[in-house]
């Protein structure tokens, strides 16, 4: 190991250190806290992670395990790592809480693996750097370059992420809502139910339920608008969702379920989407690189 | 003119023979004929599909019946572009032999196909999203095929044979990466959240991921060719589990928004 270059197997042997690791935080300090990356902490460590992925590019002549995390023999264990926990995620019923299968989202290895390889993403887009000659390297540049955006930013973005719901009354505006662990918090506005729509099929299975809603923002000019499933209203940064209604009054139900959601970091996020979106389009439109000579 | 499942049969075994026909002009070097006759077996699946669209006044993208005809119609598709660009006089086989298998499944199959569409799926990302990613998995299909056939050959497999499959997957995996993102872009816009970790949102990293292990193998110098086919093989078995698996998992029963019948 020490004077051949690094192979594949240094790579699996990385990650598996990093399970390694992984499981020993979770036996020692638990689960992963993600509500601790609330602003302004997710972007500190945004800042530190990218700074860490620009020393380790610097430093890569130096340091040869600097140079390996950019290679494809780092590359691909990790991605096989992560492949090999998303599946144990995939086949196992997720919840709150119980056991480590049942929250992979806070399971130290699982995290891990995952910024191990948002790190190898980092360092692939600042190997392949501007020198983008070819469509093929215009294309890994802008799909490393979206999916590290989009991984980074929905990840820390998350705890900055309000989920709310309310129920929105004819006749009675309403400006509180429940949030996911059930405690009431006060909107920047008041709501108020003007008209729930109900059309059904001849069948009787729901065709459109929509509320047509009253918004009045503190201090600011009273908005009408419907909110469709497919079609969120917008008010003062929140989006507003129709999620329910009162199912035994149906069409005549007069209250209607809202659920609000502001999501502050979801312009990077969409970044981070556009750019793998124009990858695709030129991956689509040239194809494969050429691939290089391989064992028979 | 009212066109329903009862009328499937008529559109599709028409379809299948013109395709076969021109599976033999290919194998026979007559290029216009294996054209014309693939050609116009999508021409007359196609007006199926059209006809029974506007029959029941939504995209045919719900059931999984629905997503088996469009599947029906990219393979020959996917094959016919594979033969453009390279002229392998077996590439339709495969293409007609695995629309075949699909056309079965739904002759054999009937299931009840109900006509409404429910408001989560009123959207305009529906049929983009379930499109493209049905033209990724027929070119993802064609390329687990061409490893099949690439490992159980008796020579060995040329170079030109290994980047037809990488082309292949290249681009399949293109569609896939827009199936992906359009989900989460609809997502947003349904339910609040563009990437939930529902079931078929794992399962569809897991698939994307182990392409993209696919596709990073291949470039390491000196890297196995049989393992990388491997590779291909298990990864559609992956989508196979996205696809329609996660309907049968005990896991997903009654979590999953997007299991459909």
């Amino acid at each position: 190991m020490q004077n051949k270059p690094w192979t594949m197997k240094e790579g699996f042997l990385a990650g598996g250190g990093l399970i390694v690791a992984g499981l020993l935080m979770q036996w020692s300090i638990g689960p992963t806290a993600w509500d601790v990356f609330a602003w302004p902490v997710n972007s500190i460590a945004l800042a530190v992670f990218t700074a860490m992925i620009a020393g380790i590019h610097l430093c890569r002549g130096k340091v040869r395990a600097f140079r390996f995390l950019s290679t494809y023999q780092a590359a691909v264990p990790a991605m096989c790592y992560v492949v090999a926990l998303t599946i144990i995620m995939g086949l196992t019923r997720q919840e709150e809480h119980g056991r480590w299968t049942d929250n992979m989202l806070t399971f130290w290895p699982f995290v891990l693996t995952y910024v191990y390889m948002a790190l190898i993403v980092g360092l692939a887009v600042l190997k392949g750097g501007l020198r983008l000659k070819s469509p093929g390297k215009l294309t890994a540049a802008l799909m490393h370059l979206g999916l590290f955006i989009t991984m980074t930013t929905a990840t820390l973005g998350n705890a900055d992420m309000q989920r709310v719901k309310m129920i929105a009354a004819i006749g009675e505006p309403e400006w509180r809502a429940l949030d996911e662990k059930g405690h009431v918090r006060e909107l920047p506005m008041k709501i108020e139910l003007k008209r729930f729509i109900m059309e059904t099929y001849d069948d009787g299975s729901p065709k459109r339920f929509a509320s047509e809603i009253e918004i009045l923002p503190k201090g600011g000019e009273r908005l009408q608008a419907t909110v469709d499933v497919n079609k969120p209203a917008e008010a003062e940064g929140w989006k507003i969702y129709q999620y329910g209604y009162d199912t035994e009054m149906g069409a005549r139900s007069n209250i209607t379920i809202l659920e609000l959601v502001s999501d502050p970091w979801l312009p990077y996020v969409y970044t981070g989407i556009y750019l793998m979106l124009a990858g695709g389009l030129l991956m689509m439109v040239t194809g494969a690189r050429k691939g290089k000579e391989a064992k028979r | 003119m009212m066109v329903t499942w009862e009328h499937f049969a008529y559109f599709a075994i028409p379809a299948l023979l013109l395709w076969a026909a021109g599976t033999y002009a290919a194998w026979r070097k007559k290029t216009v004929l294996a054209y014309a006759a693939t050609g116009a077996g999508l021409a007359v699946f196609a007006a199926f599909i059209l006809a029974f669209w506007m029959t029941i006044e939504r995209p045919p993208l719900r059931t999984m019946g629905e997503t088996r005809l469009w599947y029906s119609l990219f393979l020959p598709t996917a094959g016919l572009m594979v033969y453009s660009r390279w002229k392998y006089k077996w590439i339709l086989s495969f293409s007609t032999l695995m629309a075949l298998i699909f056309i079965m499944v739904n002759l054999m199959k009937p299931e009840i196909h109900s006509k409404t569409l429910m408001p989560a799926l009123q959207s305009p990302w529906f049929a983009p999203h379930v499109i493209v990613y049905m033209f990724a998995y027929a070119l993802l299909g064609a390329a687990t095929v061409m490893a099949l056939y690439l490992l159980l050959k008796k020579t060995p497999p040329t170079n030109e044979e290994y980047e037809i499959t990488d082309n292949l997957v290249y681009v399949g995996f293109a569609f896939m990466t827009f199936g992906m993102l359009f989900g989460a872009l609809w997502a947003k816009e349904a339910w609040g959240h563009y990437w939930g970790w529902d079931p078929k949102e794992t399962w569809a990293a897991i698939t994307w991921l182990s392409y993209l292990v696919y596709i990073h193998y291949r470039r390491i110098a000196d890297h196995h060719a049989r393992t990388a086919l491997w590779v291909l093989l298990v990864s559609f078995a992956l989508l196979q589990m996205c696809w329609w698996g996660i309907n049968y998992l005990p896991s997903a029963q009654g979590t999953s928004v997007h299991t459909y019948s």
